[in-house]
Protein backbone atom coordinates (compact mmCIF):
# COMPACT_ATOMS: atom_id res chain seq x y z
CA UNK A 1 0.00 0.00 0.00
CA UNK A 2 1.64 3.32 -1.03
CA UNK A 3 1.65 6.65 1.43
CA UNK A 4 -1.04 7.97 -1.16
CA UNK A 5 -3.44 5.45 -0.87
CA UNK A 6 -3.22 4.86 2.80
CA UNK A 7 -3.24 8.66 3.48
CA UNK A 8 -6.28 8.14 1.10
CA UNK A 9 -8.18 4.90 3.55
CA UNK A 10 -7.50 7.08 6.81
CA UNK A 11 -9.39 10.54 5.19
CA UNK A 12 -12.16 8.14 4.28
CA UNK A 13 -11.91 6.65 7.91
CA UNK A 14 -11.67 9.46 9.71
CA UNK A 15 -13.96 12.00 7.95
CA UNK A 16 -16.87 8.80 8.11
CA UNK A 17 -16.02 9.24 11.65
CA UNK A 18 -16.74 13.20 11.94
CA UNK A 19 -19.92 12.73 9.88
CA UNK A 20 -21.15 10.64 12.86
CA UNK A 21 -19.54 13.07 15.68
CA UNK A 22 -22.36 14.97 17.76
CA UNK A 23 -19.92 17.40 18.52
CA UNK A 24 -18.80 18.00 15.08
CA UNK A 25 -22.38 18.86 14.55
CA UNK A 26 -23.19 21.17 17.52
CA UNK A 27 -19.88 22.50 17.24
CA UNK A 28 -20.23 23.32 13.23
CA UNK A 29 -24.12 24.48 13.65
CA UNK A 30 -23.34 26.53 16.39
CA UNK A 31 -21.05 28.82 14.30
CA UNK A 32 -22.66 28.89 11.31
CA UNK A 33 -26.03 30.05 13.04
CA UNK A 34 -24.92 31.94 15.91
CA UNK A 35 -22.39 34.02 14.07
CA UNK A 36 -24.29 35.59 10.93
CA UNK A 37 -27.17 36.26 13.77
CA UNK A 38 -24.56 37.94 16.26
CA UNK A 39 -22.78 39.69 13.37
CA UNK A 40 -26.01 41.27 11.45
CA UNK A 41 -27.52 40.91 15.44
CA UNK A 42 -24.85 43.20 16.91
CA UNK A 43 -24.70 46.07 14.48
CA UNK A 44 -28.46 46.08 14.81
CA UNK A 45 -28.69 46.93 18.09
CA UNK A 46 -25.02 49.32 17.93
CA UNK A 47 -27.65 51.30 15.48
CA UNK A 48 -30.56 51.42 17.51
CA UNK A 49 -32.33 53.41 20.64
CA UNK A 50 -32.27 50.03 22.31
CA UNK A 51 -28.75 50.19 23.06
CA UNK A 52 -28.05 52.09 25.96
CA UNK A 53 -25.93 51.60 28.86
CA UNK A 54 -23.27 49.64 29.09
CA UNK A 55 -24.32 47.73 25.61
CA UNK A 56 -24.12 50.77 24.12
CA UNK A 57 -20.59 51.63 25.14
CA UNK A 58 -19.67 48.17 24.44
CA UNK A 59 -21.41 48.52 20.93
CA UNK A 60 -20.23 51.69 19.93
CA UNK A 61 -17.90 50.90 17.98
CA UNK A 62 -20.58 49.30 15.50
CA UNK A 63 -22.70 52.36 15.57
CA UNK A 64 -21.19 54.21 12.62
CA UNK A 65 -19.36 53.17 9.53
CA UNK A 66 -20.66 51.42 6.33
CA UNK A 67 -23.33 48.75 7.25
CA UNK A 68 -22.34 45.91 5.16
CA UNK A 69 -18.71 46.34 6.41
CA UNK A 70 -19.41 45.95 9.76
CA UNK A 71 -21.13 43.44 9.46
CA UNK A 72 -18.41 41.36 8.52
CA UNK A 73 -15.84 42.94 10.90
CA UNK A 74 -18.10 41.51 13.63
CA UNK A 75 -18.56 38.55 11.86
CA UNK A 76 -14.50 38.33 11.46
CA UNK A 77 -14.24 39.36 15.77
CA UNK A 78 -16.43 36.56 16.55
CA UNK A 79 -14.79 33.93 13.78
CA UNK A 80 -11.41 34.48 15.31
CA UNK A 81 -12.53 33.31 18.46
CA UNK A 82 -15.36 31.26 17.47
CA UNK A 83 -13.10 28.82 14.64
CA UNK A 84 -10.76 28.04 17.99
CA UNK A 85 -13.06 26.78 19.67
CA UNK A 86 -15.31 24.76 17.53
CA UNK A 87 -11.81 22.93 15.90
CA UNK A 88 -10.05 23.15 18.95
CA UNK A 89 -13.18 21.21 21.05
CA UNK A 90 -13.85 19.15 17.78
CA UNK A 91 -9.66 18.60 18.02
CA UNK A 92 -9.89 17.43 22.01
CA UNK A 93 -12.61 14.89 20.95
CA UNK A 94 -11.08 13.81 17.74
CA UNK A 95 -7.72 12.98 19.41
CA UNK A 96 -8.89 12.62 23.08
CA UNK A 97 -11.25 9.75 22.57
CA UNK A 98 -9.12 7.29 21.01
CA UNK A 99 -7.04 7.38 24.24
CA UNK A 100 -10.20 7.29 26.78
CA UNK A 101 -11.95 4.52 24.98
CA UNK A 102 -8.57 2.32 24.46
CA UNK A 103 -9.38 2.56 21.02
CA UNK A 104 -5.89 4.20 20.22
CA UNK A 105 -4.24 0.73 21.15
CA UNK A 106 -6.55 -1.25 18.42
CA UNK A 107 -4.56 2.07 15.91
CA UNK A 108 -1.43 0.10 16.16
CA UNK A 109 0.63 -2.18 13.47
CA UNK A 110 -2.73 -1.57 11.15
CA UNK A 111 -1.71 -1.41 7.40
CA UNK A 112 -2.16 2.23 7.40
CA UNK A 113 0.55 3.70 9.82
CA UNK A 114 -1.15 5.61 13.13
CA UNK A 115 1.04 8.50 12.22
CA UNK A 116 -0.79 8.47 8.85
CA UNK A 117 -4.31 8.82 10.77
CA UNK A 118 -2.96 10.92 13.08
CA UNK A 119 -2.62 13.51 9.90
CA UNK A 120 -5.70 12.21 8.33
CA UNK A 121 -7.37 13.45 11.71
CA UNK A 122 -5.74 16.48 12.14
CA UNK A 123 -6.46 17.50 8.03
CA UNK A 124 -10.24 16.59 7.90
CA UNK A 125 -10.50 18.76 11.08
CA UNK A 126 -9.40 21.39 9.33
CA UNK A 127 -10.76 21.30 6.29
CA UNK A 128 -14.05 20.67 8.24
CA UNK A 129 -13.65 24.12 10.26
CA UNK A 130 -12.68 25.53 7.19
CA UNK A 131 -15.88 24.96 4.87
CA UNK A 132 -17.59 25.98 8.13
CA UNK A 133 -15.85 29.46 8.36
CA UNK A 134 -16.50 29.73 4.61
CA UNK A 135 -20.62 29.20 5.16
CA UNK A 136 -20.47 31.43 8.11
CA UNK A 137 -18.88 34.26 6.15
CA UNK A 138 -20.97 33.63 3.09
CA UNK A 139 -24.31 33.25 5.44
CA UNK A 140 -23.30 36.80 6.84
CA UNK A 141 -22.56 37.94 3.61
CA UNK A 142 -26.18 36.44 2.14
CA UNK A 143 -27.47 38.22 5.36
CA UNK A 144 -25.80 41.42 5.21
CA UNK A 145 -26.71 41.59 1.59
CA UNK A 146 -30.68 41.17 2.52
CA UNK A 147 -30.54 43.96 5.43
CA UNK A 148 -28.11 46.63 2.95
CA UNK A 149 -30.60 46.46 0.05
CA UNK A 150 -34.09 47.17 2.61
CA UNK A 151 -31.86 49.98 4.04
CA UNK A 152 -30.84 50.83 0.84
CA UNK A 153 -27.27 50.95 1.81
CA UNK A 154 -24.45 50.49 -0.47
CA UNK A 155 -22.86 47.00 -0.93
CA UNK A 156 -19.22 47.98 -2.02
CA UNK A 157 -17.43 47.24 1.45
CA UNK A 158 -18.45 43.59 1.84
CA UNK A 159 -15.87 41.47 -0.05
CA UNK A 160 -12.58 43.19 1.58
CA UNK A 161 -14.48 42.82 4.73
CA UNK A 162 -15.52 38.96 3.85
CA UNK A 163 -11.93 38.26 2.61
CA UNK A 164 -10.59 39.39 6.32
CA UNK A 165 -13.19 37.42 8.24
CA UNK A 166 -12.46 34.14 6.22
CA UNK A 167 -8.61 34.53 6.83
CA UNK A 168 -9.46 35.20 10.05
CA UNK A 169 -11.66 32.36 10.66
CA UNK A 170 -9.28 30.19 8.57
CA UNK A 171 -6.07 31.20 10.98
CA UNK A 172 -8.22 30.72 14.12
CA UNK A 173 -8.80 27.05 12.87
CA UNK A 174 -5.15 26.46 11.97
CA UNK A 175 -4.63 27.69 16.00
CA UNK A 176 -6.68 25.20 16.91
CA UNK A 177 -4.28 22.39 15.72
CA UNK A 178 -1.89 22.09 18.54
CA UNK A 179 -5.15 21.07 21.05
CA UNK A 180 -4.99 17.96 19.12
CA UNK A 181 -1.35 17.65 20.16
CA UNK A 182 -1.76 18.49 23.46
CA UNK A 183 -5.18 15.71 23.34
CA UNK A 184 -2.55 13.34 22.22
CA UNK A 185 0.27 14.55 25.11
CA UNK A 186 -2.46 14.36 27.50
CA UNK A 187 -4.82 11.38 26.46
CA UNK A 188 -7.51 13.97 28.03
CA UNK A 189 -10.47 15.30 25.90
CA UNK A 190 -11.23 17.31 29.16
CA UNK A 191 -7.69 17.97 29.95
CA UNK A 192 -7.27 19.72 26.21
CA UNK A 193 -10.34 21.56 26.66
CA UNK A 194 -9.59 22.98 30.30
CA UNK A 195 -6.01 23.55 27.86
CA UNK A 196 -7.95 25.68 25.32
CA UNK A 197 -10.14 27.51 27.81
CA UNK A 198 -6.77 28.36 29.99
CA UNK A 199 -5.04 30.21 26.38
CA UNK A 200 -7.92 32.20 25.58
CA UNK A 201 -7.28 33.24 29.20
CA UNK A 202 -3.80 33.96 28.83
CA UNK A 203 -4.38 35.67 25.61
CA UNK A 204 -6.18 38.22 26.90
CA UNK A 205 -3.30 38.46 30.05
CA UNK A 206 -1.11 38.61 27.34
CA UNK A 207 -2.83 41.61 25.07
CA UNK A 208 -3.44 43.69 28.28
CA UNK A 209 0.68 43.41 28.86
CA UNK A 210 1.16 44.79 25.39
CA UNK A 211 2.39 41.70 23.77
CA UNK A 212 -0.54 40.71 21.38
CA UNK A 213 1.19 41.20 18.37
CA UNK A 214 3.47 38.35 18.75
CA UNK A 215 1.52 36.06 20.49
CA UNK A 216 -0.29 33.71 17.98
CA UNK A 217 -3.52 33.81 19.72
CA UNK A 218 -4.39 37.34 20.03
CA UNK A 219 -3.05 38.26 16.46
CA UNK A 220 -6.77 37.19 14.72
CA UNK A 221 -8.92 39.18 17.17
CA UNK A 222 -6.51 41.83 17.09
CA UNK A 223 -6.30 42.10 13.22
CA UNK A 224 -9.93 42.52 13.07
CA UNK A 225 -10.02 45.23 15.63
CA UNK A 226 -11.38 43.75 18.89
CA UNK A 227 -8.60 46.23 20.59
CA UNK A 228 -9.23 49.16 18.41
CA UNK A 229 -8.07 50.32 15.71
CA UNK A 230 -4.66 50.97 16.73
CA UNK A 231 -4.50 47.14 17.72
CA UNK A 232 -5.40 46.09 14.61
CA UNK A 233 -2.79 48.70 12.56
CA UNK A 234 -0.35 46.96 14.67
CA UNK A 235 -0.44 43.83 13.12
CA UNK A 236 1.47 43.40 10.01
CA UNK A 237 2.35 40.36 7.35
CA UNK A 238 5.32 38.70 9.88
CA UNK A 239 2.58 38.13 13.02
CA UNK A 240 0.08 36.88 10.47
CA UNK A 241 2.96 34.80 9.01
CA UNK A 242 3.77 33.84 12.75
CA UNK A 243 0.33 33.06 13.66
CA UNK A 244 -0.16 30.84 10.49
CA UNK A 245 3.32 29.10 10.98
CA UNK A 246 1.33 27.42 14.21
CA UNK A 247 -0.61 25.35 11.62
CA UNK A 248 2.61 23.26 10.03
CA UNK A 249 4.75 23.28 13.38
CA UNK A 250 1.61 21.66 14.89
CA UNK A 251 1.24 18.79 11.80
CA UNK A 252 4.28 17.88 12.39
CA UNK A 253 4.46 17.55 16.51
CA UNK A 254 1.01 15.70 15.88
CA UNK A 255 3.29 12.99 13.56
CA UNK A 256 5.67 12.83 15.40
CA UNK A 257 4.05 11.79 18.49
CA UNK A 258 1.79 9.06 16.79
CA UNK A 259 5.06 7.35 15.36
CA UNK A 260 6.70 7.84 18.89
CA UNK A 261 3.30 6.73 20.65
CA UNK A 262 3.98 3.66 23.28
CA UNK A 263 2.18 2.23 26.24
CA UNK A 264 -0.99 1.97 25.12
CA UNK B 1 9.56 -17.67 9.46
CA UNK B 2 7.94 -17.52 13.13
CA UNK B 3 4.70 -16.11 13.54
CA UNK B 4 4.56 -14.83 16.85
CA UNK B 5 7.98 -14.27 18.86
CA UNK B 6 7.98 -13.51 22.16
CA UNK B 7 11.75 -13.46 22.73
CA UNK B 8 13.42 -13.17 26.57
CA UNK B 9 11.29 -10.19 26.99
CA UNK B 10 10.81 -8.36 30.45
CA UNK B 11 9.00 -5.04 31.20
CA UNK B 12 8.40 -3.72 34.18
CA UNK B 13 5.83 -1.12 35.16
CA UNK B 14 7.07 1.78 37.86
CA UNK B 15 9.21 -1.14 39.82
CA UNK B 16 6.83 -3.72 39.53
CA UNK B 17 7.63 -6.41 37.49
CA UNK B 18 4.97 -7.15 35.23
CA UNK B 19 6.97 -9.59 32.26
CA UNK B 20 9.90 -11.33 33.64
CA UNK B 21 12.32 -13.41 30.80
CA UNK B 22 9.17 -14.63 29.17
CA UNK B 23 9.65 -16.70 25.80
CA UNK B 24 7.03 -17.77 23.63
CA UNK B 25 7.07 -18.89 20.02
CA UNK B 26 4.17 -19.77 17.81
CA UNK B 27 5.50 -21.02 14.60
CA UNK B 28 2.22 -21.05 11.39
CA UNK B 29 -0.60 -23.24 11.89
CA UNK B 30 0.02 -23.21 15.86
CA UNK B 31 -2.93 -21.76 18.88
CA UNK B 32 -1.25 -20.93 22.02
CA UNK B 33 -3.13 -19.60 24.55
CA UNK B 34 -1.78 -18.20 27.72
CA UNK B 35 -3.40 -18.65 30.79
CA UNK B 36 -3.10 -17.22 34.49
CA UNK B 37 -4.97 -14.92 36.81
CA UNK B 38 -5.55 -11.50 36.69
CA UNK B 39 -2.18 -9.70 36.58
CA UNK B 40 -0.07 -12.44 35.52
CA UNK B 41 0.99 -10.43 32.80
CA UNK B 42 -1.01 -12.22 29.79
CA UNK B 43 -2.27 -8.80 28.37
CA UNK B 44 1.24 -6.98 29.00
CA UNK B 45 2.49 -9.81 26.31
CA UNK B 46 -0.30 -8.94 23.87
CA UNK B 47 0.68 -5.12 24.24
CA UNK B 48 4.27 -5.98 23.52
CA UNK B 49 3.10 -7.67 20.84
CA UNK B 50 0.93 -5.31 18.82
CA UNK B 51 3.70 -2.87 19.40
CA UNK B 52 1.81 -0.46 22.08
CA UNK B 53 4.63 -1.32 24.73
CA UNK B 54 8.49 -1.31 24.27
CA UNK B 55 9.58 -3.91 26.66
CA UNK B 56 12.03 -2.73 29.01
CA UNK B 57 14.39 -5.81 27.68
CA UNK B 58 14.35 -8.65 25.21
CA UNK B 59 12.57 -8.09 21.88
CA UNK B 60 9.20 -9.65 20.29
CA UNK B 61 9.05 -10.28 16.07
CA UNK B 62 5.44 -10.40 14.58
CA UNK B 63 6.35 -12.49 11.04
CA UNK B 64 9.88 -11.61 11.92
CA UNK B 65 9.51 -8.04 12.29
CA UNK B 66 9.57 -5.63 15.16
CA UNK B 67 5.51 -4.72 16.06
CA UNK B 68 6.00 -0.66 16.42
CA UNK B 69 7.44 -0.28 13.34
CA UNK B 70 5.52 -3.31 11.12
CA UNK B 71 5.95 -2.57 7.10
CA UNK B 72 2.32 -1.98 5.51
CA UNK B 73 3.20 -5.35 3.08
CA UNK B 74 3.66 -7.15 6.82
CA UNK B 75 1.23 -5.04 9.23
CA UNK B 76 -1.67 -6.43 6.52
CA UNK B 77 -1.25 -10.20 7.15
CA UNK B 78 -1.61 -9.01 11.55
CA UNK B 79 -4.33 -8.92 13.16
CA UNK B 80 -4.99 -8.08 17.44
CA UNK B 81 -7.19 -7.16 19.60
CA UNK B 82 -6.14 -6.72 23.01
CA UNK B 83 -8.42 -4.53 25.62
CA UNK B 84 -10.73 -1.76 23.49
CA UNK B 85 -11.71 -3.29 19.74
CA UNK B 86 -11.12 -1.78 16.94
CA UNK B 87 -14.79 -0.11 17.40
CA UNK B 88 -16.30 3.25 17.22
CA UNK B 89 -19.78 3.82 18.83
CA UNK B 90 -21.16 6.17 16.86
CA UNK B 91 -20.73 3.95 13.13
CA UNK B 92 -22.73 1.09 12.41
CA UNK B 93 -21.73 -2.36 12.17
CA UNK B 94 -21.19 -2.63 8.35
CA UNK B 95 -19.61 0.89 8.90
CA UNK B 96 -16.87 -0.13 11.47
CA UNK B 97 -15.82 -3.28 9.66
CA UNK B 98 -15.92 -1.56 6.54
CA UNK B 99 -13.36 1.06 8.42
CA UNK B 100 -11.16 -1.69 9.78
CA UNK B 101 -11.06 -3.31 6.40
CA UNK B 102 -9.64 -0.28 4.59
CA UNK B 103 -7.66 0.36 7.83
CA UNK B 104 -5.90 -3.09 7.25
CA UNK B 105 -5.31 -2.06 3.33
CA UNK B 106 -8.36 -3.10 1.70
CA UNK B 107 -9.11 -0.65 -1.54
CA UNK B 108 -13.14 1.07 -0.80
CA UNK B 109 -14.81 -1.86 -3.32
CA UNK B 110 -13.14 -4.45 -1.45
CA UNK B 111 -13.25 -3.45 2.22
CA UNK B 112 -17.42 -3.39 1.29
CA UNK B 113 -17.42 -7.08 0.35
CA UNK B 114 -15.02 -7.79 3.25
CA UNK B 115 -17.33 -5.90 5.23
CA UNK B 116 -20.66 -7.55 4.17
CA UNK B 117 -18.98 -11.26 4.76
CA UNK B 118 -17.96 -10.40 8.26
CA UNK B 119 -21.11 -9.35 9.17
CA UNK B 120 -22.74 -12.72 8.19
CA UNK B 121 -19.19 -14.94 9.28
CA UNK B 122 -19.88 -13.57 12.77
CA UNK B 123 -23.70 -13.55 12.84
CA UNK B 124 -24.49 -9.62 12.80
CA UNK B 125 -26.73 -9.34 9.83
CA UNK B 126 -30.20 -8.06 11.94
CA UNK B 127 -27.68 -5.04 13.35
CA UNK B 128 -26.13 -5.10 9.93
CA UNK B 129 -27.19 -0.92 9.85
CA UNK B 130 -27.09 -0.23 13.82
CA UNK B 131 -24.82 1.81 15.48
CA UNK B 132 -22.18 0.02 17.85
CA UNK B 133 -23.08 1.79 20.54
CA UNK B 134 -26.84 -0.05 20.53
CA UNK B 135 -25.23 -3.46 20.67
CA UNK B 136 -25.23 -5.52 23.36
CA UNK B 137 -21.54 -6.56 25.09
CA UNK B 138 -21.60 -10.26 23.13
CA UNK B 139 -22.60 -8.54 19.76
CA UNK B 140 -20.05 -5.97 20.42
CA UNK B 141 -16.99 -8.46 21.05
CA UNK B 142 -17.87 -10.25 17.82
CA UNK B 143 -17.89 -6.95 15.91
CA UNK B 144 -14.32 -6.15 17.65
CA UNK B 145 -13.27 -9.91 16.41
CA UNK B 146 -14.25 -9.38 13.06
CA UNK B 147 -12.81 -5.98 13.12
CA UNK B 148 -9.12 -7.91 13.49
CA UNK B 149 -10.00 -11.23 11.29
CA UNK B 150 -11.75 -9.80 8.58
CA UNK B 151 -8.39 -9.84 6.48
CA UNK B 152 -7.96 -13.18 7.31
CA UNK B 153 -4.38 -12.78 9.38
CA UNK B 154 -1.24 -14.89 9.26
CA UNK B 155 -0.65 -13.81 13.07
CA UNK B 156 -3.21 -13.08 15.12
CA UNK B 157 -3.30 -11.88 18.89
CA UNK B 158 -6.55 -12.52 20.77
CA UNK B 159 -6.93 -11.12 24.24
CA UNK B 160 -10.30 -12.81 26.19
CA UNK B 161 -12.24 -12.85 23.49
CA UNK B 162 -14.82 -15.19 24.54
CA UNK B 163 -15.22 -13.26 27.98
CA UNK B 164 -18.60 -12.02 27.13
CA UNK B 165 -20.10 -14.15 24.69
CA UNK B 166 -23.13 -16.73 24.30
CA UNK B 167 -22.61 -20.35 23.83
CA UNK B 168 -23.15 -19.88 20.47
CA UNK B 169 -20.81 -17.03 19.84
CA UNK B 170 -17.85 -19.11 21.88
CA UNK B 171 -18.51 -21.92 18.76
CA UNK B 172 -18.24 -19.22 16.29
CA UNK B 173 -15.31 -17.50 17.64
CA UNK B 174 -13.66 -21.35 18.16
CA UNK B 175 -14.27 -21.98 14.54
CA UNK B 176 -13.12 -18.95 13.55
CA UNK B 177 -9.57 -19.30 15.22
CA UNK B 178 -9.33 -23.33 14.14
CA UNK B 179 -9.99 -22.37 10.26
CA UNK B 180 -7.61 -19.46 10.21
CA UNK B 181 -4.74 -21.61 11.94
CA UNK B 182 -5.82 -24.30 9.72
CA UNK B 183 -4.76 -21.85 7.19
CA UNK B 184 -1.52 -21.06 8.34
CA UNK B 185 -2.25 -18.55 10.84
CA UNK B 186 -0.16 -18.27 14.43
CA UNK B 187 -2.70 -17.48 16.83
CA UNK B 188 -1.80 -16.34 20.62
CA UNK B 189 -5.11 -16.15 22.65
CA UNK B 190 -5.56 -15.66 26.15
CA UNK B 191 -8.56 -16.83 28.42
CA UNK B 192 -9.67 -17.27 31.85
CA UNK B 193 -11.94 -20.20 30.37
CA UNK B 194 -9.47 -23.07 30.88
CA UNK B 195 -12.64 -25.24 29.25
CA UNK B 196 -12.38 -23.19 26.27
CA UNK B 197 -8.76 -23.51 25.64
CA UNK B 198 -8.61 -26.72 26.00
CA UNK B 199 -10.50 -26.76 22.81
CA UNK B 200 -8.79 -24.54 20.78
CA UNK B 201 -5.40 -24.32 21.86
CA UNK B 202 -2.06 -26.40 20.55
CA UNK B 203 0.11 -25.68 23.39
CA UNK B 204 -1.10 -23.63 27.03
CA UNK B 205 1.26 -21.64 28.46
CA UNK B 206 0.93 -20.75 32.21
CA UNK B 207 1.81 -17.33 33.40
CA UNK B 208 2.30 -16.30 37.01
CA UNK B 209 3.59 -12.50 38.62
CA UNK B 210 4.75 -12.10 34.95
CA UNK B 211 6.71 -15.35 34.23
CA UNK B 212 5.98 -18.17 32.75
CA UNK B 213 5.38 -21.38 35.40
CA UNK B 214 5.09 -24.20 32.99
CA UNK B 215 3.20 -25.45 30.02
CA UNK B 216 0.22 -27.34 30.14
CA UNK B 217 -1.08 -30.39 27.42
CA UNK B 218 -4.59 -29.55 26.13
CA UNK B 219 -6.14 -32.33 26.37
CA UNK B 220 -8.03 -34.31 29.57
CA UNK B 221 -10.39 -32.88 31.97
CA UNK B 222 -8.55 -31.95 34.87
CA UNK B 223 -7.33 -28.89 33.19
CA UNK B 224 -8.42 -26.45 35.98
CA UNK B 225 -6.87 -28.80 38.70
CA UNK B 226 -3.56 -29.08 37.24
CA UNK B 227 -3.87 -25.27 36.37
CA UNK B 228 -4.38 -24.14 40.57
CA UNK B 229 -1.29 -26.80 41.00
CA UNK B 230 0.95 -25.15 39.27
CA UNK B 231 0.31 -22.00 40.21
CA UNK B 232 0.28 -22.63 43.78
CA UNK B 233 3.87 -24.65 43.45
CA UNK B 234 4.67 -21.49 41.91
CA UNK B 235 3.46 -19.52 45.15
CA UNK B 236 5.01 -22.17 47.48
CA UNK B 237 8.86 -21.67 45.87
CA UNK B 238 8.67 -18.28 45.51
CA UNK B 239 7.80 -17.74 49.87
CA UNK B 240 10.58 -20.23 49.93
CA UNK B 241 12.74 -18.27 48.10
CA UNK B 242 11.98 -15.24 49.50
CA UNK B 243 12.24 -16.83 53.18
CA UNK B 244 15.78 -18.12 52.32
CA UNK B 245 17.16 -14.40 51.32
CA UNK B 246 15.99 -13.18 54.48
CA UNK B 247 18.06 -16.13 56.86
Amino acid sequence: MSSVSALAAALSVESLKLRRSLIARVAGLLLIVLVPTVSVGAVALARSPLAVGAASAKLAPYSTGDLVATHLLVCGQVLSIGSLFAAGFVLAWSFGREFESGSAGALFALTVPRATIALAKALVVLAWSGLCVLVTVALTLAASAAVAASAGASFAGAWSGAGIALASGLLGTGLALPFGWLATITRSQLGTVGCLVGVVALTQIVVLLGGGPWFPYAVPSLWTGMGGAASAAAIGLPHLLTAAAVTPVSLFLIVHSWRRLTNV
Amino acid sequence: MIGLHIDDVSHSFAGRVALDHLTVVIPPGQVTALIGLNGAGKTTAMRTLAGRLHPTAGQVRVLGHDPARLPPRIASRFGHLVDAPLVYPELTVAENLGCAARLHGAVKRDAALMASATVEAMGLASWRHRPARSLSMGNRQRLGIGSATLHRPSALILDEPTSALDPKGVVLVRELIRNLSAEGAAVLVSSHHLDEVARIADEIVVLHDGREIGRLEPGGTDLEQRFFAMVLDADVRATDARGRRRS
